[in-house]
């Protein structure tokens, strides 16, 4: 599926003064699939369609990126996403889920399963942002408040596809990667994301740290062993951390494990989500 | 419009020093997430833009300029009912969230429009010699700030990449004699099929007698309204040339705006009859509340 295709499938629900757009595929248990930065809600739609085959998917894109609210002036941290989150899924009418995150997405998962675990009935992250893995030098600089002056939106494109194809172990086709980027490649979505970046704050893993031992939602963790953005230390770690988890390596994937290896992953989190 | 040697619109990016400080008093000002074409353009007289803001925001502050927009936007919506539907939307496959958003985009621009009118009468009127605004009693202002919901301001670029776009843009320039395509079109680009649909069935609407009319009346309107707005416009042809711009060029892009901005708001009515009642489009889809009595040093005396 395109980026084009994939947009006119997304329904959308206000939450607040911001406004949300989403995958909604399938019916059944939900699941709520959660990207990171600096992609969208069309990062999962290679794994979409296996999994809407047991449950109802969502995939919404985080305010600030994709096709949700890009207005300028409101806080996109990963704290203030979890929030959005969880009142986006009262809108919709999900009482609880299976969350799946990755990158930020996973940080996102992670407040919501310590901090909102009503919400959470299983959580998978890929990848995930965790402890202070996090943000890579490339999102520092994109974060920095004169990259709105100082860097065209072509140009920032430009740079943001470089930095992905690291994050890929195949070549991704041009298609992907404009795909994840075309939200973005206005002055406006460059700004947004500019706003997104200048938001990351390790701070906020690590402070549910000490909450991760009483995380009580089964955990999956997925990680490409080869990733450079997310070294897979910090996949071990999390692991350990949290009674609750298992760690899957994924032996030559890197950081991008859904579009690397949709089959494997399909299967991988199709398996542990699968009900008794 | 913009012929050799005349100065290049300046984007928010581009933005630095007086005209960044004026393109942020205009945002909070005029309530809009984005700086329109007009004053892109006139941005590019770095001496006339900051000295004609100076002299316009007093009045574009308070209730009765906003009023006066919300007079314009309602005369359009009623004289527009009887131009046509557009129909823009009904061939296309639109998703729930596109819909949503080019709803909101729609809104964003049938706000900010009749303001820019007025408000652009208003410096023409000024530039013309004619005097306007009288007040001595108290003037109410309203709040400051661009609405919480209000659709950003996005754009695809002035020359897209896309060829189809491209065309679009071209034909429409030509079509109603533009050198710049206008902020509206390039938002609804961003949804390119819909642009596609609606111009084509805009396009005649654009070329007929009635519609014609109903935009000299509309531009006429405006320029009754700026003269009822409460302050004196400190700005006159000699006032630019002291400043050391082209009188004539800055008189005659500003009368150019009047012109587009008066059809503008007709196009843009069109466009939002796909998707609302005439009842609901009269309404201003951001009501503003009357600002505050916070007393001195809240940053309202410039």
């Amino acid at each position: 599926m395109n980026w084009r295709d994939y947009q006119s499938t997304q329904r959308v629900a206000e939450v607040g003064e911001r406004f949300v757009s989403y995958a909604d595929e399938g019916a059944g248990d939900p699941v709520v699939l959660i990207h990171g930065i600096p992609t969208w809600g069309y990062l999962w739609h290679r794994l979409i369609p296996a999994l809407a085959k047991q449950g109802r998917v969502f995939a919404p894109d985080l305010v600030g990126f994709g096709y949700s609210d890009k207005s300028d002036c409101f806080d996109r941290s990963i704290a203030r996403q979890a929030e959005m989150i969880d009142a986006w899924m009262e809108k919709v009418g999900i009482e609880r889920a299976d969350i799946v995150g990755h990158d930020i997405g996973g940080g996102v998962a992670l407040r919501l399963a310590t901090l909102f675990p009503h919400r959470v009935t299983k959580l998978c992250v890929m990848n995930t942002v965790c402890y202070d893995s996090w943000p890579f030098e490339v999102m520092l600089q994109l974060g920095h408040p004169e990259t709105r002056r100082k860097v065209s939106a072509p140009a920032a494109t430009t740079m943001l596809k470089q930095a992905l194809k690291q994050g890929f172990a195949t070549s991704p086709d041009d298609e992907i990667l404009e795909g994840l980027l075309v939200p973005y490649s206005t002055e406006v979505g460059k700004l947004s994301l500019v706003r997104n970046a200048a938001a990351l704050n390790t701070n906020l893993t690590m402070e549910i740290t000490q909450l991760l031992p009483r995380l009580v939602a089964p955990t999956l963790i997925l990680w490409g062993e080869d990733d450079v953005f997310q070294p897979i230390k910090y996949g071990g770690r999390l692991a350990w951390d949290t009674p609750q988890a298992r760690l899957v390596r994924i032996e030559g994937a890197r950081h991008f494990v859904m579009l690397d290896r949709p089959e494997e992953i399909a299967e991988h989190v199709s398996a542990f989500l699968e009900r008794e | 419009m913009f012929g050799l040697g005349k100065p290049k619109p300046v984007t928010e990016r581009e933005a630095e020093g007086e005209i960044e400080r004026v393109y942020h008093e205009i945002k909070q000002v005029m309530r809009v997430t984005g700086i329109n074409l007009n004053f892109r353009t006139w941005a590019g007289y770095e001496n006339f833009f900051p000295a004609m803001w100076d002299a316009m925001r007093p009045n574009a502050e308070t209730r009765r300029f906003e009023d006066a927009a919300d007079r314009i936007r309602a005369e359009a919506v009623r004289a527009t009912e009887h131009l046509g539907k557009l129909d823009a939307a009904t061939s296309l496959r639109l998703g729930e969230s596109q819909s949503y958003q080019i709803r909101r985009a729609l809104d964003l621009y049938h706000y900010i429009n009749p303001k820019l009118l007025v408000f652009t009468a208003a410096v023409s009127l000024a530039l013309d010699g004619e005097r306007t605004g009288s007040e001595t009693e108290s003037v109410e202002l309203i709040e400051r700030g661009a609405p919480a919901q209000m659709y950003p301001m996005e754009m695809v670029a002035e020359e897209p990449e896309d060829t189809r776009t491209q065309e679009l843009f071209d034909d429409i320039k030509k079509t109603l004699s533009l050198s710049s395509i206008n902020s509206d079109y390039r938002t609804l680009a961003l949804w390119s099929d819909y642009l596609a649909a609606g111009w084509k069935r805009l396009k005649p609407i654009t070329e007929s007698e009635e519609y014609k009319q109903a935009s000299e009346h509309l531009r006429l309107k405006a320029r009754d309204l700026a003269r009822t707005l409460p302050y004196s416009v400190p700005l006159s042809r000699e006032r630019v040339e002291e400043l050391g711009e082209d009188a004539d060029e800055i008189i005659e892009t500003t009368w150019k705006f009047e012109r587009i901005l008066s059809s503008l708001i007709h196009n843009i009515a069109l466009f939002e009859l796909d998707w609302r009642t005439p009842d609901t489009l009269e309404e201003s889809p951001f009501p503003v509340a009357a600002r505050r009595d916070m007393g001195i040093g809240q940053g309202g005396a410039r």
